[in-house]
């Protein structure tokens, strides 16, 4: 009786052992399986932001290789190694998984918390300007790069595509999205720390990104240039500062502007001000540049100086990045937390007036014309006065007919380079084009300027294939190949 | 299934109730055939039953026994003897055993003991005595060197986890950690680490939760290796399994009180050692007229002064010169005798090796057992205060340990225990390459420093003012005095410490119900719980921005077995052993860990209402899972000569998916004892083969398969969310491994010599792993099946007794072990490209250790020298290396074999051991190296040149130095390159290969010395039945390492993510006293 007592017993834990279902465990309580589509857009856009903003040396070096900063201590990143911290892993990681990956899903979740198929054609044209805009800056750092096959865990080995079809496909998407964009209908509202959800904004965005788009490619295929340059005036571009597209970071973190995490929060002493770009802003004479206070501090004696590239520094020798916060009486605000981030402004729209105008698209206007205003929204943008803007277009360097470089594009590119301050990747992509002012690599660089960024070493390792054909195509993965639209 | 398990309890009881019989008294003694000398612990029980007692000192046992009942006395190394009960008195002679060996019996895996005839694959025991008898506070270490197979790494800062891994790394990112079972109870020991700490970022080791076991309440260890030998624990075994069985009561009441004293001190060789002639800087570019220095007016007299480039952590700037005055970093402090004066421009008198503690720690430990007929009792307590090598820095561990079986009847017995364990950290030793935080203070020691730093000045501003008074001021002369880099290590010390307390609680109850002689059913239900409060903290001025984080961590496993064992001779010859079970686990895993934001209004005030800026909503884990298994298994046995073994076990877990949660795992297993056969060889005292197959299984980590988004805290109002950066996979199946193993032991000259190998391989195929994918995907990883690890070695156990005489007894141990890891398939996409490797961490220094495609696991992975066809490194024409691309594989951190030796002596009453651990092989890289050369604090940083000048002087001035090696043509190197700015010697010159070491050592880890008083002596002492003083020395001395200042063995953390060294502890030496008395 006992024996089969306990062999039934048996049997029934044994059997009830086998009917659960065990599945609902692995259900994570915790994390959503659903998320609302603007939470991912508000994210991707501030991922977005931080990356083109950011000073980290694991990220963003620009500032150093387009010498607007210089590093005190550790110089590595001022003399071109972007490999002991993996910097182009960091770029690619940033943009496609964090920003474009994010975008690409709010487009997939917007019919299912949108109501309006207005309202849903315009939020998926703006998240696509947005992924064109952070394609762009994919494709002129690194060249050919994975577009068709991206985005798609299925293809865990992307195939890597031609620089120049991706950037046409890019143009082509800007179009589209551009005509897609209905003005008289909503989109994000405040999960648009751009602009808020304003359409009409957007769609100057989207035609003022195509218009940068058709200048970067004058050197590649002109007609082309002209074309689209000429569409995207027709469409409308950006024509103040208020059109300028810019992320306003919060005063307390994690929502600060990276820069002020870098400089300030971290308490570290990394960066003072580079002498190339010192040089330029002609501290200490009367010619000074009027945004030289909001570029930078004095140093410890009370003068504006910059280090030279590549070379150690001693942080209290030299100037630093504007901000009361790293040094009381300065009037710039680079270093403040809520500084905003700068993704598009006018003032290089205008720069790109100029340069189409020069190289006779017919755009209106004349080329002096564009460059001073390109110039005067620059200065009054960061907060010195018009009347200052004048007087500065006044001086013989400055003045178009006068200025410094001899030729147009020349003349365009030093003011340019000096207005895309604080923007060292725009900043890179400008001098790699239309190569003013000339930067001479530090003497202790471990390579020659870079004019594009090596593949990351995750892609080397993981995609090696398709890795190996796109280093062949362009013609060797190297800091020295030039890209599609660099063509001197 | 709880329930029905109570119900299945009370049955049992209500059942034994009837089954009492009428009892008697019986008494006697047990001596020994050869020398007719008593012989205790002789287990006397009454056949049939799990009823009985075992002998004491003098041999003696006392039962009770119902009428016409059979005793059975059995010991090790005597033939087995039932005899029948008649009268109240019995006395029995022992027989020594020619076949003692094969009666050994060893406990397998849930815990079903077969003796060493009946068992077919690898399993190796150590006794409590053995792994208990350095007085470590984690009995793990203890394990180092004894057992072969096992490969523990242990690391030095106070407290921190022990690796712990048998026959290689099989899976290549999942767990790979033995198991641990207490008495049937599997015990947690995952890291539960921060993924910061565990990928050499900063944080704190806290620690293995296998160290909580407490080492004076084990028995013994038996290490069941391959898969054959665990396979019926499931999906946990196929790490191997560490069995601990905990001491229980002897027949009487015992109480054995142990007592020891440790002091510490480091092991100099596992530290820097600084050179002595050049101060702070990088080199020459500061202000002063040499380029040296700082440079400003410090005392007013309108002249400027030399200042000491405080914001530089390095040591590559001026030459000492003690007729040099220099303004240093306590000239600025007005609270320093030195404040407002220049001193002379020479090395420190103390370096960092004077920060180091010499600790003191004690454990006391007491515990009472008694054993009666109707059951036993055992209640401990251990009291463990350990200090370490760094100031503040302690662990207090309170132990208790009550246990108790009570046989209801001679069928039915059951049992109890509850563990439970409080531990309390404070000040744990920061890990990692820490940045900001800097709670590595070895880094800065290592990595970062400049030797003019006098450290016992540094504490005495401490001490002084209790402020963060450090040497790295950010700018001296523009009066700023906050610490760029790194804090005063004091202060990091004593105010940036962390803290932690668990208390956890391990247990079980059960019943044991015997209703006939050859089945015997138990049923348990067992639990692990623990709740962990890990506080860490920054406090204002501090660099980087302070704060205050708790995590507050629970976990529960809860097991509910059921199990059948049946044990009957089928005839003469044949005996079959078989068992059915059951065991259902739960998991549940939970964290919330919240942290401040943006800083600290108050200092030292550590709570989250303290926030500079509002905090983030806390981050919270909640994990749960379940694995159901049945399992069956059958041992049958001819004439002592054969033995097959077969087991099945299904698991079904809820980690995987529906359609592919089920799971099974069997093995088979066969042994022949031929020296049955061969008795006319009397030499060969015992010889069997044996040779088992078995398949097992592992899960998903938990919440793999469905995908989830994660929540960012807001934007101002904006809600944020994002992808996971893994892609989950909704189509996982398990992992699994094959494992085939064959064996020999052999035994001579009355058992003098014995000799036990193994070979095995394992391969480990559909392993689940979150592959690295291009993130142009949109992720860096995603799930699946995908990867095979192959493991094949052997381990040899030699051990033999050289000398063995009345009172001179010589032992020695001998463990050897081989393993060969190969990663011989990673992953395909659909069009069949392949990965080539897939990266498990990169680190500070642009190293990765990899799982890379046909080869072992664990390449370390960096930029290498190009080489000549000869094998010469290639020098470019700026004299300096050609260097590869950051991928090639530099380095594997797999060792070659480890083994240990250990001797002991005994005489009369005293005894004298020794163990020496040896590793041979396997590479590291050291960060420390890596920087530390760079920074020049290192006597190869200065040296006197082929042309006689000093190295470190300008190429103006004879400086520098050739780098040996041949150009691209193949001629010889002659450029000279100069050594007079940092970087020549470290990291910005060399490739990182430069900073691989071959990690072998040789370790003398154990010594003891032991006196026991003799018993003529005990027996005037009244109550007291043992008196032992052992003195006892660890990690006492390295007798070979090739890794300069540092432990080869040092590591982050556990885990599979070895070979690589930052910050590094040094090694502990410790010398502890102990007494034990047992009454």
């Amino acid at each position: 009786m006992k024996k089969i007592l306990g062999v039934f017993l048996l049997t029934s834990i044994l059997f009830s052992a086998c009917k659960k279902d065990l599945t609902s465990l692995n259900n994570d309580p915790k994390n959503p399986s659903i998320v609302p589509s603007y939470a991912l857009f508000t994210n991707a856009q501030r991922r977005l932001s931080n990356t083109v903003t950011s000073s980290n040396v694991n990220l963003n070096i620009f500032r150093l290789i387009e010498q607007q900063w210089q590093e005190t201590t550790y110089t590595d990143e001022s003399n071109y190694d972007i490999t002991t911290r993996s910097i182009p892993d960091g770029i690619w990681n940033a943009l496609y998984r964090d920003v474009l990956y994010n975008f690409e899903r709010t487009k997939v979740l917007i019919p299912n918390d949108v109501t309006g198929a207005d309202i849903q054609k315009n939020e998926i044209a703006i998240t696509d300007v947005m992924q064109v805009y952070t394609y762009y800056y994919l494709v002129t750092t690194f060249g050919d790069i994975p577009y068709t096959d991206a985005l798609d865990i299925s293809k865990p080995f992307p195939r890597f595509d031609d620089a120049k079809t991706v950037y046409y496909s890019l143009l082509t998407r800007l179009d589209a999205d551009i005509a897609a964009l209905n003005t008289g209908a909503a989109s994000f509202g405040s999960a648009d720390v751009i602009y808020g959800g304003d359409v009409t904004k957007w769609k100057k965005f989207a035609a003022t990104l195509k218009l940068k788009m058709g200048i970067t490619i004058a050197d590649l295929d002109n007609a082309k240039a002209k074309t689209v340059v000429e569409s995207a005036v027709a469409t409308g571009v950006f024509t103040s500062n208020s059109d300028n597209a810019q992320f306003q970071y919060l005063t307390s973190p994690p929502n600060t502007n990276p820069v002020w995490v870098d400089l300030v929060q971290s308490a570290r002493q990394d960066f003072v001000a580079c002498s190339t770009t010192m040089a330029l802003l002609k501290p200490q004479t009367a010619f000074a540049d009027p945004r030289l206070p909001y570029y930078f501090t004095v140093n410890s004696t009370g003068t504006y100086i910059g280090a030279d590239p590549g070379s150690s520094a001693t942080f209290s020798l030299f100037s630093k990045p504007s901000g009361p916060l790293l040094v009381s009486s300065s009037i710039g605000k680079i270093t403040n937390p809520d500084f905003p981030g700068l993704l598009l402004d006018y003032s290089e729209t205008e720069f790109n007036l100029a340069e189409a105008i020069s190289r006779g698209y017919a755009v209106a206007g004349s080329v002096a014309g564009h460059y001073n205003s390109a110039v005067t929204a620059s200065v009054t943008y960061w907060g010195a006065s018009a009347t200052a803007a004048a007087a500065y277009l006044l001086q013989p360097t400055v003045a178009f007919v006068t200025a410094t470089g001899g030729t147009d594009l020349h003349k365009i590119g030093l003011q340019k380079y000096l207005a895309l301050y604080n923007r060292g990747w725009d900043a890179w992509t400008e001098t790699r084009r239309l190569d003013y002012p000339v930067l001479t690599a530090p003497s202790t660089a471990q390579t020659e300027f870079p004019v594009r960024f090596t593949y990351p070493v995750n892609e080397q390792n993981v995609n090696v294939t398709n890795y190996n054909k796109a280093a062949t195509a362009i013609g060797g993965d190297l800091v020295t190949t030039k890209l599609f639209f660099d063509k001197h | 299934m709880k329930k029905s398990l109570l119900t299945t309890l009370c049955i049992l009881l209500l059942a034994a109730t009837q089954l009492y019989a009428q009892n008697h008294t019986v008494t006697g003694k047990v001596t020994a055939k050869e020398d007719g000398l008593p012989v205790p612990g002789v287990s006397v029980s009454i056949k049939g039953t799990t009823t009985g007692t075992q002998t004491d000192v003098s041999g003696r046992f006392s039962l009770s026994v119902p009428d016409n009942t059979i005793l059975s006395f059995s010991f090790i190394g005597y033939i087995t003897q039932s005899v029948p009960v008649s009268g109240n008195t019995m006395n029995v002679v022992l027989v020594a055993s020619s076949q003692q060996l094969g009666e050994v019996v060893v406990t397998g895996a849930l815990g079903i003991s077969r003796t060493r005839n009946q068992q077919s694959y690898a399993a190796q025991q150590v006794s409590g005595d053995e792994v208990n008898k350095t007085r470590s506070s984690s009995f793990v270490n203890g394990l180092s060197g004894k057992v072969a197979g096992l490969e523990i790494r242990q690391n030095n800062a106070l407290g921190s986890s022990t690796n712990v891994v048998l026959r290689g790394v099989k899976s290549i990112t999942g767990n790979n950690q033995a198991l641990f079972v207490i008495d049937g109870v599997p015990v947690n020991n995952s890291n539960n680490n921060s993924s910061t700490q565990q990928s050499g970022g900063g944080g704190y080791d806290y620690g293995s939760p296998s160290s909580d076991i407490n080492p004076d309440d084990i028995e013994s260890v038996t290490v069941l290796k391959g898969a054959a030998a665990s396979a019926l624990y499931g999906s946990r075994g196929s790490n191997g399994v560490i069995l601990i069985t905990s001491k229980k009561a002897k027949k009487g009441v015992g109480i054995t009180i142990n007592s020891s004293v440790s002091v510490g001190e480091v092991d100099k060789s596992t530290f820097a050692k600084y050179q002595h002639s050049y101060g702070a800087g990088y080199g020459n570019y500061y202000n002063d007229p040499t380029g040296y220095f700082f440079y400003g007016d410090v005392n007013g007299d309108g002249k400027n002064d030399l200042v000491t480039p405080t914001t530089e952590d390095a040591s590559y700037g001026a030459k000492f010169d003690p007729n040099l005055k220099v303004y240093q970093w306590d000239a600025f402090d007005k609270t320093s005798a030195n404040f407002g004066k220049a001193t002379p421009w020479v090395a420190a008198t103390n370096d960092p090796t004077s920060f180091f503690v010499k600790p003191v720690s004690n454990n006391q430990s007491i515990m009472i057992t008694n054993g009666t007929d109707g059951g036993s009792f055992k209640l401990g307590f251990t009291r463990n205060d350990e200090n370490g090598i760094i100031p503040n820095s302690s662990i207090k561990k309170n132990i208790v340990d009550l246990g108790g079986t009570y046989n209801i009847t001679s069928k039915l017995s059951v049992g109890g225990s509850v563990n439970y364990y409080n531990i309390n950290g404070v000040g744990r030793p920061g890990t990692g390459y820490d940045g900001a935080s800097a709670r590595n203070v070895m880094t800065n020691f290592r990595q970062w420093w400049e030797v003019n730093n006098d450290v016992k000045a540094l504490k005495a501003a401490y001490d002084r003012t209790g402020k963060n008074i450090t040497w790295n001021y950010a700018d001296p002369l523009a009066g700023n005095l906050t610490p760029i880099f790194w804090d005063n290590p004091y202060y990091v010390r004593y105010q940036n410490f962390e803290s932690d307390t668990r208390n956890r609680y391990i247990g079980n109850v059960n019943a044991t119900y015997k209703p006939v002689s050859w089945l015997t059913i138990t049923g348990r239900t067992s639990l692990d719980s623990y709740t962990e409060l890990d506080e860490e903290r920054k406090n204002v001025s501090s660099v980087g921005v302070p704060y205050y984080s708790r995590n507050n961590k629970s976990f529960s496993e809860t097991n509910y077995d059921l199990l059948a064992n049946v044990d009957k001779n089928l005839s003469k010859s044949f005996n079959l052993k078989a068992l059915l079970g059951t065991n259902i686990r739960k998991e549940n895993t939970q964290s919330v860990y919240s942290v401040t934001n943006g800083g600290l209004i108050v200092p030292s005030v550590y709570s989250l209402s303290n926030s500079l800026n509002t905090p983030n909503a806390p981050v919270e884990y909640k994990g749960l899972r379940e694995v159901d298994g049945i399992f069956a298994g059958a041992t049958l046995t001819y004439n002592n000569l054969i033995t097959l073994d077969g087991t099945i076990r299904r698991d079904k877990s809820s980690t995987l998916p529906k359609a592919n949660n089920t799971y099974y795992y069997p093995s088979v297993a066969g042994g022949f004892i031929f020296s049955e056969l061969l008795k006319q060889y009397t030499w060969l005292s015992y010889g069997k083969i044996r040779a088992n197959y078995a398949q097992v299984g592992a899960d998903a980590p938990v919440y793999s398969v469905n995908d989830t988004y994660s929540i960012i805290p807001p934007f101002g109002s904006s809600p944020q969310s994002a992808v996971n950066t893994t892609k989950n996979n909704p189509n996982l199946k398990p992992e699994r491994t094959k494992s085939a193993e064959v064996g020999l032991e052999l035994s001579f000259f009355n058992n003098r010599l014995g000799f036990d190998g193994s070979y095995y391989a394992t391969s480990t195929f559909d392993e689940i792993l979150p592959v690295n994918v291009s993130t142009a995907t949109g992720y860096s990883f995603s799930y699946l099946n995908a990867g095979t690890v192959k493991n094949k070695g052997i381990e040899l156990s030699l051990n033999g007794t050289p000398i063995r005489t009345q009172d001179f007894n010589w032992k020695m141990t001998l463990n050897f072990t081989r393993n060969r890891s190969k990663v011989t398939e990673l992953f395909k996409d659909g069009t069949g490209e392949e990965s080539k490797n897939l990266e498990l961490n990169s680190y500070q220094g642009g190293v990765s250790i990899n799982a890379s495609l046909n080869q072992p696991f664990g390449m370390i992975r960096g930029t290498d020298y190009k080489y000549a066809s000869n094998g010469q490194k290639i020098v470019g024409a700026n004299g300096q290396y050609l260097q590869s691309g950051p991928n090639e594989n530099i380095g594997n951190s797999n060792p070659d074999w480890i083994g240990g030796i250990n001797n002991s002596f005994t005489y009369k009453g005293f005894n004298l051991s020794f163990l020496v651990d040896i590793r041979k092989g396997g590479s590291v890289f050291s960060t420390d190296m890596y920087y530390g050369l760079a920074t020049g604090l290192y006597p190869e940083t200065v040296y006197t040149n082929d042309l006689g000048n000093p190295v470190r002087n300008t190429l103006a001035n004879g400086g520098g130095f050739i780098r040996p090696g041949v150009t691209e043509s193949g001629a010889p190197n002659t450029v000279r390159v100069s050594a007079s700015n940092y970087g020549a010697f470290g990291y910005a010159r060399l490739p990182d290969k430069a900073f691989v070491y071959d990690a072998s050592y040789v370790k003398l880890r154990e010594a003891l010395i032991g006196y026991s008083l003799p018993q003529k002596t005990i027996s005037t002492l009244g109550p007291i039945k043992e008196v032992t003083f052992q003195l006892i020395g660890r990690n006492l001395w390295i007798i070979h390492k090739n890794l300069p200042y540092s432990d080869p063995e040092e590591g982050l953390t556990s885990g599979n993510l070895q070979g690589y060294q930052v910050g590094a502890y040094p090694t502990t030496r410790t010398i502890s006293l102990n007494l034990k008395l047992r009454f």
